[in-house]
């Protein structure tokens, strides 16, 4: 796992996935018995990048641990609609830097900066 | 999953949550029907919802299995004006609760608010994506 542009791209997917799984919750926000997901990129992807001789970075799907309401459903909407906003957020800040990265990419190869 | 995949799993839940306001209406127009007692009576509507997806994945969305038909026995009512009373000057009448049924009106809709959100979010996420490189 090198380089920015790698770990970007590898974010950037992750976050998609997040959101995927915050539209999934949300949409199951009164399916009886449902029990909401998570997403963990961040933890594998930190490993990796810490580690010297680097690593597989991967996603982990998990249930998500807050106790249940009385028809076994434990999504709460509040929460989820916080993490949609917010994970749109990150989304579009990583494709910031990526298309910073991309300009300076193209400036290096005698392209414009801008 | 496909591309642009939360959009099709907040699609799923806005028609679900249509689904359920779809009942909670149907409901309510019929709960002041009137049977003969020799007939059912009309019967509560709950749509059944089931999450799409595979185990240990990121889920597809939710799906209506079902539309749950409620108790037909309803209630029996003394009513002996009613062109469909019995001998007894009995009727039947659905088992529907005015207060339920709006409740659940009330969390269809703002189910379909939250899917509409997560809709949006979704979309600028996946436009900002169309600006990489360019």
């Amino acid at each position: 796992m090198d380089g920015i542009v790698n770990v970007l791209q590898y974010a950037v997917d992750g976050v998609a996935q997040q959101q995927q799984a915050t539209a999934n919750n949300l949409a199951n926000a009164d399916t009886p018995g449902y029990t909401a997901q998570t997403v963990d990129f961040e933890t594998s992807l930190q490993q990796a990048l810490s580690s010297p001789s680097g690593g597989t970075a991967g996603v982990v799907v998990s249930a998500d641990p807050t106790a249940a309401a009385s028809d076994g459903n434990n999504v709460d909407t509040g929460t989820q609609l916080v993490d949609a906003q917010k994970e749109t957020l990150q989304y579009q800040t990583m494709v910031d830097m990526l298309n910073a990265q991309f300009r300076l990419i193209s400036g290096a190869a005698g392209g414009s900066f801008s | 999953m496909s591309l642009f995949g939360s959009l099709d799993i907040s699609g799923s839940g806005i028609d679900a949550s249509q689904a359920w306001l779809n009942t909670t209406a149907g409901n309510i127009a019929n709960m002041n029907d009137v049977s003969s007692t020799s007939q059912a009576a009309y019967g509560e509507q709950t749509p059944v919802f089931t999450p799409v997806g595979v185990a240990g994945q990121v889920g597809d969305g939710v799906t209506v299995a079902s539309i749950q038909e409620g108790d037909t026995t309803g209630i029996v009512q003394f009513d002996p004006t009613s062109p469909v009373a019995d001998a007894q000057g009995n009727v039947r009448v659905p088992d529907v609760q005015l207060g339920s049924q709006m409740v659940d009106m009330i969390q269809a809709q703002f189910d379909f608010q939250a899917n509409t959100a997560s809709f949006a979010d979704a979309k600028t996420a996946y436009q900002s994506a169309l600006t990489l490189g360019t």
